[in-house]
């Protein structure tokens, strides 16, 4: 559906997007990630045909977007990060005209129209100036214009920035039921967004994709260590000598103890050494020694960290080596080694 | 075609709704109308001519057109709306040829409100109507080469402000060529610049003749302008 081929773009001597390369397939939801300024918005230009990318090849459906051509742009809807509307328009008489401009035959353009106000909820609003629109209805017609003329492939600039929390719920419906028509790319930095919505995430950080991967296996995939938290109510004293170098757990205190004698709850976060579960094994010493437990749980590397990991230049704990993600069919692509990654990426997409 | 249409009539729209446009065109009938006062009232002239005032109404295109065409294409770079416009099928010389026919429209209406004049006049007697007609279509043909340089202009910034005074800066310059050198030793280059003057043109219109190279020029000069057009707007996807 969409092959986007070692794509760089300068902008006078400023690299903007270097080298980036991955394909998409038709049906897919790809989650576009990365910080303020990492390439998203240009990535994404130059894939809807907005900007030439200065070097590299974008292929749309095998028509090429990197050259002038009409009949790549056809296949392609856009919602760019503020929604292309003009203020002075009423909702119908724009969406006529994108009708228009994308050239659905004018037999079905009445017939559309009305399908897009049904399917993004602008009933009665069709009469109204688009200057009057709340952020919500406008970011709705946004999406309207993006799909009247039904497109392969459907790119989204953050969908949902700047709506309140019931818009976005809204909003992240409708691209889900679009998603089940449309190849969909869409860029964000809310995370949990990605986990909720697509089943791919490309993570872009300084103008390279820094990981391309399952949404749902790339906090296992880098939860190298296994963590839990725990609670519970004793007295502190016995539990240093129940849990200090318990097989080699690390132990952080959470809560301090104001008095080592008496019985309190206390919250502390246990490390292993490896990825083994050591669930069980606790509670069953802590059952032994009588100690009631409160509260276990795993603790999962959130979307959040796993970002900030990855975007966040030269950690040195960086626990991402390429070892730990190959289980999980998660490539993560090394910076330095940025060509010597790709023989293996083709691989993978075969 | 459709889509050049479907740009051309949305322009048409917002220039119904703009207050810009009210503006602009209420400035012209104004000033116009005043000039017609002093020339045709306070001098009155032993003969009838519509004539007599296009020389002055003419002068009030170059402060009246940036005015006009200001917005055609930086409204559409302030509100992104050229994100729309770039990435569907249309191309960049579709949209340049619909905002410019959009302009042609709102240029009819600033001809037809310099008729009142001569319709004035014709209670006061009879007027020539060849003549009256020829000239108002050498204002329109004028007033067509001034737009496509006004588009141009606008093409080059986002901000409307900046666009008018663009626009008027290179119709004064169009306008002034010939006399912008007339003090200068070489009259050789004065007399090499002087048919690319728009106010050159203007003594043919005024006599009411409409001269073959005069046509030519206007429409060259819109031609030009235009092509330049389509260049910057092609260029805005190679920044």
């Amino acid at each position: 559906m969409l092959q986007v081929q070692q794509v760089s773009k300068y902008f006078d001597q400023r690299r903007s997007v270097d080298g980036i390369d991955f394909e998409m397939q038709r049906g897919e939801i790809v989650g576009f990630l990365g910080p303020n300024g990492a390439g998203k918005t240009t990535t994404m230009r130059m894939i809807t045909g907005y900007l030439r990318p200065t070097s590299g090849q974008i292929w749309i459906d095998g028509l090429p977007m990197h050259e002038p051509s009409r009949r790549a742009r056809t296949k392609i809807g856009y919602l760019p990060e503020t929604p292309p509307l003009y203020p002075d328009m009423t909702v119908n008489s724009y969406l006529r005209f994108v009708a228009d401009l994308r050239d659905v035959p004018a037999r079905q353009q009445k017939l559309r129209i009305s399908e897009m106000i049904d399917r993004l909820g602008l009933h009665g609003r069709e009469r109204q100036i688009i200057r009057s629109l709340s952020k919500g209805y406008k970011q709705r017609l946004g999406l309207a214009q993006a799909i009247i003329h039904q497109p392969d492939l459907l790119i989204l600039d953050e969908p949902t920035s700047g709506l309140d929390p019931n818009q976005i719920l809204e909003i992240r419906q409708l691209i889900r039921e679009l998603g089940e028509q449309h190849t969909v790319l869409l860029s964000t930095h809310i995370l949990p967004e990605v986990s909720t919505l697509c089943s791919r995430v490309l993570i872009i950080n300084d103008g390279r994709i820094v990981m391309d991967g399952n949404a749902n296996q790339l906090d296992q995939s880098l939860n190298e260590k296994f963590q839990v938290l725990l609670e519970v109510k004793t007295r502190p004293d016995k539990l240093h000598r129940l849990l200090d170098g318990w097989q080699g757990v690390t132990t952080e205190y959470l809560s301090s103890a104001e008095d080592e004698q008496q019985i309190q709850s206390i919250q502390l976060r246990l490390q292993g050494t490896d990825d083994t579960d050591f669930r069980e094994r606790l509670s069953l010493l802590l059952a032994d020694a009588r100690v009631p437990i409160l509260e276990l749980r795993k603790e999962r590397l959130s979307l959040e960290d796993v970002f900030v990991k990855l975007t966040t230049d030269n950690d040195p704990e960086d626990v991402t080596d390429s070892a730990s993600l190959a289980h999980t069919g998660i490539k993560k692509v090394a910076d330095d080694e940025h060509s010597s990654t790709l023989p293996e990426k083709e691989d993978d997409a075969r | 075609m459709r889509r050049m249409w479907a740009i051309c009539s949305k322009e048409l729209q917002s220039y119904f709704f703009s207050p810009t446009s009210y503006f602009a065109i209420a400035v012209y009938v104004l000033l116009s109308s005043v000039m017609f006062y002093v020339s045709f009232v306070v001098y009155q002239p032993s003969i009838l001519d519509y004539r007599l005032i296009l020389g002055d109404t003419l002068f009030m295109l170059l402060i009246v057109i940036p005015l006009l065409t200001m917005r055609l294409m930086s409204e559409e770079l302030r509100q992104g709306t050229d994100e729309l416009l770039l990435t569907s099928p249309v191309t960049a010389t579709e949209i340049v040829l619909g905002k410019y026919l959009a302009s042609l429209g709102l240029l009819i209406v600033l001809v037809l409100c310099n008729l009142i004049y001569p319709l004035v006049m014709s209670f006061f007697g009879p007027l020539n109507m060849t003549l009256l007609w020829l000239s108002a279509l050498g204002v329109f043909l004028m007033g067509a080469a001034m737009m496509a340089v006004g588009l141009f202009a606008s093409s080059l910034s986002q901000h409307q402000m900046v666009a008018a005074v663009i626009g008027f800066v290179l119709l004064l310059v169009l306008w002034l060529m010939d006399s912008f050198l007339s003090g200068a030793p070489s009259s050789n280059l004065q007399q090499w610049l002087a048919p690319f003057s728009l106010s050159g043109r203007i003594v043919n219109l005024v006599k009411g003749v409409l001269h073959g190279p005069d046509i030519l020029y206007y429409i060259t000069l819109a031609a030009l302008f235009l092509v330049l057009s389509i260049q910057v707007v092609e260029r805005k996807r190679w920044r």
